[in-house]
């Protein structure tokens, strides 16, 4: 199997959405590349809707066929049910796309910024994501 | 000097003769008083607020010169006192422009204490309001946690020491609403940045519903244990509409170290693979 890191650099033009950090009380700025995303694909293994911080698991083979297994975060579901997320959004065994910001010292763990279904839905983990002000609440 | 007898005389005007004034009606302490609430209309805070990030966001620190926290310790707007600005500069903060994950002095992120008022208003949560003829219940998403401001009532003549202090309000204009806190213990920081306060803070906020979508505060620091003078700064909050507290945003020591456990602790060091 062909290296599934299939990408490092997403055009600038792409990066407007690509601006807050996750656990942004949780120290990462200094950990993560915040520059540039890594895109990869991955089957989702597990999905913690959780506080302080959303985990989402998903094992990848790396160029040898070796599986590593990820980990990445995102905001806490209080802030990512405003962006339409549920702890059920997440297909568990399936395969998938993410876009992450990665450790800089290059451990398999990082912060989530969009995922691809495989049904082509996007689910966006940044702020741009969040229904606009006046937009029907949800209870 | 000067601009201390000024800003001494600024923060009288906005807040202490107030409360003085409002202890001296005798309402019961710290109880519902089955009084009106005040003399002046009732301003409507109902909504929910968040902080607007179209102006400011929830920014990092009380500063308003510096709201992202990069020149800590050297603000022009914070009148230090050398040990406040010497335990600001020795803490460790768990977000800004150089955050500390692992090994961070933030009390709130490590020890799950309540962050207190104003650092409260720095993290990117919710606030409601509700008002009543007796107290104002100021609500909280992360906790969550509340707190009470009693109207037309007055202080404890020496009230104990706590998290959120002892808190009286009352309107004014029709369109706000003021806060007199004093009574806080010294376990919080102000900001995110890790400015520290004493037991002596008396804390001053005016909340004004500016239009419908609109809430702005005003807050005066006046902690003669730990600033100079008092200083001022500013919040800005616009309404939320994607509803209030859809998930208890509680902080567990455990659920944060598993976090760190997971995400953090192989983030750090020497590379990992």
């Amino acid at each position: 199997m062909r290296s599934m890191l299939i990408g490092t650099l997403v055009a600038a033009a792409c990066a407007a959405w690509l601006t807050a950090p996750a656990h942004a009380h949780h120290g990462a700025a200094n950990l993560y590349d915040m520059s540039k995303p890594v895109v990869m694909k991955g089957t989702l293994t597990r999905f913690e809707w959780t506080n302080p911080h959303n985990q989402i698991y998903f094992d990848v083979a790396d160029e040898r066929g070796r599986v590593v297994h990820w980990v990445v975060a995102t905001e806490p579901p209080q802030v990512m049910l405003e962006r339409g997320w549920t702890r059920k959004s997440l297909p568990i065994g399936e395969q998938v796309t993410l876009y992450v910001f990665v450790a800089k010292n290059g451990a398999p763990v990082g912060n989530l910024q969009k995922i691809v279904l495989p049904d082509g839905t996007e689910l966006l983990a940044g702020p741009a994501s969040a229904p606009a002000v006046g937009a029907p609440a949800t209870r | 000097m000067h601009r201390i007898l000024v800003g001494a005389a600024i923060a009288l005007a906005v807040g202490v003769p107030g409360a003085r004034a409002r202890a001296q009606q005798g309402a019961p302490l710290g109880s519902a008083s089955g009084r009106p609430p005040s003399s002046s209309a009732v301003a409507d805070l109902s909504g929910d607020w968040e902080p607007d990030r179209s102006r400011g966001g929830f920014g990092q620190s009380l500063s308003v010169s510096d709201m992202g926290g990069r020149r800590r310790g050297a603000e022009d707007d914070i009148p230090y006192q050398p040990w406040a600005r010497e335990r600001t500069l020795a803490e460790r903060p768990s977000t800004g422009p150089n955050p500390f994950f692992g090994d961070t002095t933030d009390p709130q992120v490590l020890y799950c204490e309540p962050p207190g008022v104003p650092h409260i208003y720095l993290w990117p949560i919710k606030t409601k309001f509700v008002q009543t003829p007796e107290a104002v219940y100021v609500l909280y998403e992360l906790g969550p946690s509340y707190r009470i401001v009693w109207l037309n009532s007055r202080h404890p003549d020496d009230p104990d020491p706590q998290w959120w202090g002892h808190s009286i309000g009352w309107y004014e204009n029709g369109d706000t609403l003021v806060v007199d806190t004093v009574g806080f213990n010294d376990k919080t920081w102000l900001d995110q940045m890790g400015h520290p306060h004493t037991d002596r803070l008396h804390l001053v906020e005016r909340y004004r519903r500016v239009d419908p979508n609109t809430l702005e505060l005003d807050l005066t620091i006046d902690d003669p244990g730990a600033y100079t003078r008092p200083w001022s700064s500013h919040r800005n909050f616009t309404r939320s509409r994607t509803g209030f507290l859809r998930y208890q945003q509680i902080c567990s020591v455990r659920e944060n170290q598993q976090f760190f456990e997971s995400l953090g602790k192989p983030a750090i060091g020497a590379p990992a693979r």
